[in-house]
């Protein structure tokens, strides 16, 4: 199954990057990541906790970064396995810088799914796919909105609409005076 | 096919329930007629802790007319929508949907309460409930929400209804005359999902041509949507076939395109072109 999608984050290209390789990062960004440890040089393992809706499997797997190319590319490349069944596979993803503090990451990938869960929920799965992989990126877009040191916000949206109401409201205030 | 192990309870009143979904929250699953939870506990796919069962709720299994409105209860079985003489008369949209779905015993034991709240990206009921702009009822222990169904449907399996809420009610305007609607659907042969489903609702002006149009597709995105795309086409022009099929292309404009065994993106784009036009031109034809 392929697995493709653009998507635009309000941040500098330099700040997606660092949070696409820090774990920590990572884990917080993941949906249902509950454990991300690193193996060795940019290779963890993990368990994840993922589904949509009520429907839900806990997988146990490893993932590695290949072809690093700050802060450009890097090739992820994962497999794990769980009682829904197993999936395997490896995607690139392409950060391109479009103006000021705007960055667009691309992602192609290609993944097996099988188990249980490709034989009963197979036309899911991309949908669902594609759900987890926005809420990643909308996640990972409020951490690199973040600077460096600073702890990330626990709603990142809501949050990110707030800064940018209160620093609307403090250019207006500015305006009147 | 064994679920993991769960908590059953089986209040006899709606607050009873509320209680306890206000008290146990994500934990909890509320269990209506059965039909898609069971099949994805047994397969282990949803492990709740515990299941709240309001089968015994009998008081939420009803259609009424009431306020310009088809009410229907939550646990009314699609059996009963699709078995209804008084609503073929006024609101023949239901009992076709309720019709088009799944087999005999998931339509005498499935309820569309049950089916919209886990909102399936194909099942039948949210192309209906779209298209008819109905509104949904919901209750928690704090109190009662309506939602519009054009907001109910959120993403895959998911919709507005939070962890402490039941949705108690499907609120349907009653159509206004000169209206007509029709369901068309392609099912999966083993599943009876429908790969594409569109329903129509088309009222004509005086003069026969679209006064105005609504357009529910299912199937096709990860969440049923409204095609406003056709429903904007149709405004105001005649309801010929040429201007119908021309509505029709912008049956999938805009959305992200399911790809499965079944059927490949570009495929169901053409899919829900076809069923789309043909949902229209059924829906305009009984317009008497």
């Amino acid at each position: 199954m392929k697995i493709e999608g653009t998507h635009e984050l309000r941040a500098a290209r330099e700040r997606v990057w660092q949070s696409l390789v820090d774990p920590s990062v990572l884990q917080r960004c993941i949906p249902g990541c509950e454990r991300l440890e690193q193996t060795g040089e940019n290779s963890y393992s993990t368990i994840l906790r993922a589904g949509v809706g009520s429907i839900k499997g806990v997988f146990q797997g490893n993932v590695r970064l290949e072809d690093l190319r700050p802060p450009a590319h890097y090739r992820l490349v994962v497999d794990g396995k769980g009682q829904p069944g197993f999936l395997k596979g490896a995607g690139e993803l392409e950060l391109e810088e479009m103006g000021e503090g705007l960055t667009v990451i691309k992602y192609a990938g290609d993944v097996q799914v099988g188990g249980t869960i490709a034989s009963v929920g197979q036309r899911m799965i991309q949908g669902a796919a594609k759900m987890m992989a926005s809420q990643f990126f909308t996640a990972l877009e409020a951490e690199a909105q973040t600077q460096a040191g600073e702890p990330p916000p626990q709603h990142g949206f809501f949050r990110t609409a707030l800064r940018w109401l209160s620093g609307l409201l403090r250019r207006i205030m500015r305006g009147s005076k | 096919m064994i679920p993991a192990q769960f908590d059953y309870v089986a209040p006899v009143t709606l607050d009873e329930a509320l209680s306890l979904l206000a008290e146990h929250q994500d934990e909890a699953k509320i269990l209506a007629g059965g039909h898609s939870l069971i099949p994805a506990m047994k397969l282990r796919f949803a492990q709740p802790a515990l299941l709240v069962d309001i089968g015994r709720l009998k008081d939420l299994a009803y259609i009424r007319e009431e306020g310009g409105q088809v009410r229907v209860g939550a646990m009314t079985t699609h059996y009963q929508l699709e078995s209804s003489a008084r609503l073929r008369e006024i609101c023949p949209l239901l009992p076709e949907c309720a019709a088009a779905i799944g087999d005999v015993q998931v339509r005498n034991k499935g309820t569309i309460g049950g089916s919209l709240a886990h909102s399936d990206p194909a099942a039948d009921w949210p192309a209906a409930i779209l298209a008819l702009d109905a509104e949904m009822i919901v209750v928690s222990a704090v109190g009662e929400r309506a939602i519009p169904a054009s907001d109910f449907f959120v993403d895959m399996l998911t919709t507005a209804l939070a962890p402490n809420e039941i949705l108690r009610e499907i609120r349907v305007p009653l159509p206004p005359p000169r209206t007509g609607h029709a369901y068309a659907k392609l099912p999966h042969p083993a599943s009876g999902f429908a790969v594409v489903g569109v329903a129509a609702s088309v009222t004509r002006g005086a003069d026969g041509t679209c006064e105005s149009a609504s357009v529910g597709v299912t199937g096709v995105s990860v969440k049923a949507y409204r095609a406003r795309g056709v429903e904007l086409a149709l405004k105001g022009g005649a309801l010929g076939q040429q201007e119908i099929a021309g509505a029709a292309t912008h049956a999938a404009d805009g959305v992200d395109l399911n790809e499965d065994l079944a059927a490949s993106a570009d495929y169901r784009r053409h899919l829900a072109e076809v069923y789309a036009r043909r949902a229209i031109e059924r829906a305009a034809s009984r317009v008497s």
